[in-house]
C-alpha cells in the first residue's frame, strides 16, 4: 500500500546539509496498522510527510497505492488518503460540520450527499450533537474526533496519524484508539500512526518500525492486545 | 440653531452635494482598487515571502520596497510626483478622475500590506492540512488562507478606507475636489467656519459610522 525504497531526505540545519532519512526502505501492506516509533527528532514525522508526497525525497522512490509519487502524482494520490495531526488542525473560523463538509467542498461532492455523509460521520465518532459548536468550545478528545470524521469523508484508504493522542489524557486516548481500531476494522483502510508512546503502539499495531537517527533500527511484529483501559477505574482494576 | 443650519444648506446645499458626490467617487474607486489589486499583491507578497509555499526573494524585495517606498513618500508630494503618471495612465494630470489614481496608488500599497499581514497570523500548519485534504493552490487561497483570515481582512479594509478618506481631503492639490476641499476653500478661506465645522463634524460621523460596520462585519464572520 505504501512502499518506500532507499528514500533518502536531508534538511540545512544551521546553514549545514543533514541528513534526516537515510537511505530508508519500507513496504506497508493494505489493512496494516503500521507503527512508527523513535526519539524526537528521530525524522518519523518527516517519513509521513514524504509518504503523503508534501515533502519530496532527494533520492530514492516512494509508491502510493501502487504508483510512483511525483511533482503531478501527488495531487491525485494524496486525495486517497488523509492525515490526523496532534495539533488536530480543523479551521478554527469553521463550525463542526463545516469542518467536516470541507473534503467534499474540495472535490465538488454534492451538497445533500456532503451533508449526508458527514452526518454519518459526526455520528460514528458520537458527535451528532455537536454539529453547529464552535471548535474553540470543545475539548482534545472532541477536536480530534471531528478530525477524524473529517478525514474520513473521502473515504481514504490510507490515513496517516502523527501523535494523534499526544495532546490528550488517557481517557480520551483510549476513545481515539478505539476508534482507530474500528475504522481499521470497519473499511479495512491502511493506518501509518506515529507515536513515542509505547503503549499506543503495542495496543494497534499490527508491525512496528523503530526509528533511530533516520534509518530503521528493527522492525517488530506484534499482537495487537485489548483495548488501551478507558478509564482510571478500569486500569487500576487490571493492575 | 436650526435656522444657521438651514441658512448654510441654502447657500452650499448644492455644493456639499457635489463635493459630497466627488468624495464617493474617489473613494469607492480607490478601494475598489484596494481591494481588488491590494489583497492580490498581500495574497503575492505572503507566498513569496520567506514563509510563504513560493519563496522567492526578488520578487518579494522588489513588491515589499515599492510598497515601503509608496508608503514613506509624503502624501501631498506623492500626489504632486505622479502627476505625469496620471497624464500618461487617464490623459489628464487634474480633476476627480486624476485624483483616484493616487488615492487608488496608496489605497492598494496600505491595503497589500495589511492583507500580508492578516495572512502571516495564520496559523503556519495550514497548508500542511490544505495539501493533505486534496486541495489545489486556488482552493488553499480561498477555503483555507481566506477562511481563517477573513476578520482580520475585514477590519484592515476598514482602516485601509478611514485612511483613504482622509486622505481624500487633500486632493484639491490637483482639482480632485471633495468635502475636504470645500471645507478649507469656501470654510476656512472664505471666513465660512460653520461650513468648515459642519464638514469636520459630518467626516467624523462617516468615520464612526465605516469604523462600527466593519467591526459588525468582521464580527459576523468570525466564528473563533
Ligand atoms: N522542514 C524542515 N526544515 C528543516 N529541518 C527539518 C524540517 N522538518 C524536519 N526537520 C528536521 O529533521 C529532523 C527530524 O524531524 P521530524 O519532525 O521528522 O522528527 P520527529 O521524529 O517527528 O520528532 P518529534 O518526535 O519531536 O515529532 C529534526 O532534526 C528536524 O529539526
Ligand atoms: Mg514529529
Amino acid at each position: 500500500m505504501v512502499r518506500l525504497h532507499h528514500v533518502t531526505k536531508s534538511f540545512k540545519l544551521d546553514e549545514k546539509d543533514t541528513v534526516v532519512i537515510d537511505r530508508i526502505s519500507l513496504e506497508i501492506n493494505e489493512s496494516e496498522i503500521f507503527g512508527l516509533v523513535g526519539g524526537t527528532g528521530s525524522g518519523k514525522s518527516t517519513i509521513l510527510r514524504l509518504m503523503t508526497g508534501f515533502v519530496e525525497p532527494d533520492e530514492g522512490e516512494i509508491f502510493l497505492m501502487g504508483q510512483k509519487l511525483d511533482h503531478e502524482s501527488k495531487y491525485h494520490l494524496v486525495k486517497d488518503t488523509s492525515m490526523i495531526f496532534q495539533g488536530f488542525h480543523l479551521l478554527s473560523n469553521l463550525n463542526v460540520i463545516e469542518n467536516v463538509l470541507l473534503p467534499g467542498r474540495l472535490r465538488s461532492i454534492k451538497k445533500a450527499h456532503n451533508l449526508t455523509r458527514a452526518r454519518e460521520l459526526l455520528s460514528f465518532v458520537g458527535l451528532e450533537a455537536f454539529e453547529n459548536a464552535r471548535i474553540r468550545t470543545l475539548s482534545g478528545g472532541q477536536k480530534q474526533r471531528v478530525a477524524i470524521a473529517r478525514s474520513l469523508m473521502t473515504q481514504p484508504r490510507v490515513i496517516f496519524c502523527d501523535e494523534p493522542t499526544s495532546a490528550l489524557d488517557e481517557e480520551m486516548r483510549g476513545e481515539i484508539l478505539k476508534l482507530l481500531r474500528d475504522i481499521n476494522q470497519t473499511f479495512g483502510t491502511t493506518i501509518v500512526l506515529v507515536s513515542h508512546d509505547i503503549a499506543v503502539i503495542k495496543t494497534l499495531c499490527h508491525r512496528v518500525a523503530v526509528i533511530e537517527d533516520g534509518h530503521i533500527h528493527q522492525i517488530f511484529r506484534l499482537q495487537p492486545r485489548e483495548m488501551a483501559p478507558v478509564s482510571y477505574e478500569e486500569a487500576f482494576y487490571l493492575d | 440653531m436650526i435656522e444657521r443650519f438651514i441658512d448654510l444648506w441654502d447657500k452650499f446645499g448644492g455644493e456639499l452635494l457635489k463635493a459630497s458626490l466627488e468624495t464617493l467617487d474617489m473613494m469607492s474607486t480607490a478601494l475598489f482598487m484596494a481591494l481588488l489589486i491590494g489583497l492580490t499583491l498581500g495574497f503575492v507578497l505572503f507566498l513569496s515571502g520567506s514563509s510563504g509555499i513560493r519563496p522567492s526573494p526578488l520578487l518579494y524585495g522588489i513588491l515589499s520596497g515599492l510598497i515601503n517606498l509608496i508608503r514613506s513618500v509624503p502624501f501631498i508630494l506623492l500626489i504632486i510626483v505622479m502627476i505625469p503618471f496620471n497624464r500618461l495612465l487617464i490623459g489628464t494630470g487634474f480633476g476627480v478622475d486624476a485624483s483616484k489614481v493616487p488615492l487608488s496608488i496608496i489605497g492598494i500599497a496600505l491595503y497589500a500590506r495589511f492583507t500580508e499581514q492578516s495572512l502571516l497570523d495564520v496559523d503556519k500548519s495550514i497548508y500542511e492540512t490544505s495539501y493533505t485534504l486534496g486541495a489545489s493552490l486556488w482552493q488553499y487561497f480561498r477555503h483555507f488562507l481566506l477562511t481563517e483570515a477573513r476578520s482580520g481582512l475585514i477590519l484592515s479594509f476598514t482602516t485601509t478606507a478611514i485612511s483613504l478618506l482622509s486622505y481624500s481631503t487633500v486632493m484639491g492639490v490637483i482639482g480632485g475636489g471633495g468635502l475636504g476641499y470645500l471645507a478649507m476653500s469656501q470654510g476656512y478661506q472664505n471666513f465660512h467656519y460653520d461650513l468648515m465645522w459642519l464638514i469636520i463634524i459630518g467626516l467624523v460621523v462617516l468615520v464612526q459610522l465605516i469604523q462600527v460596520s466593519g467591526n459588525l462585519l468582521a464580527k459576523r464572520f468570525d466564528r473563533r
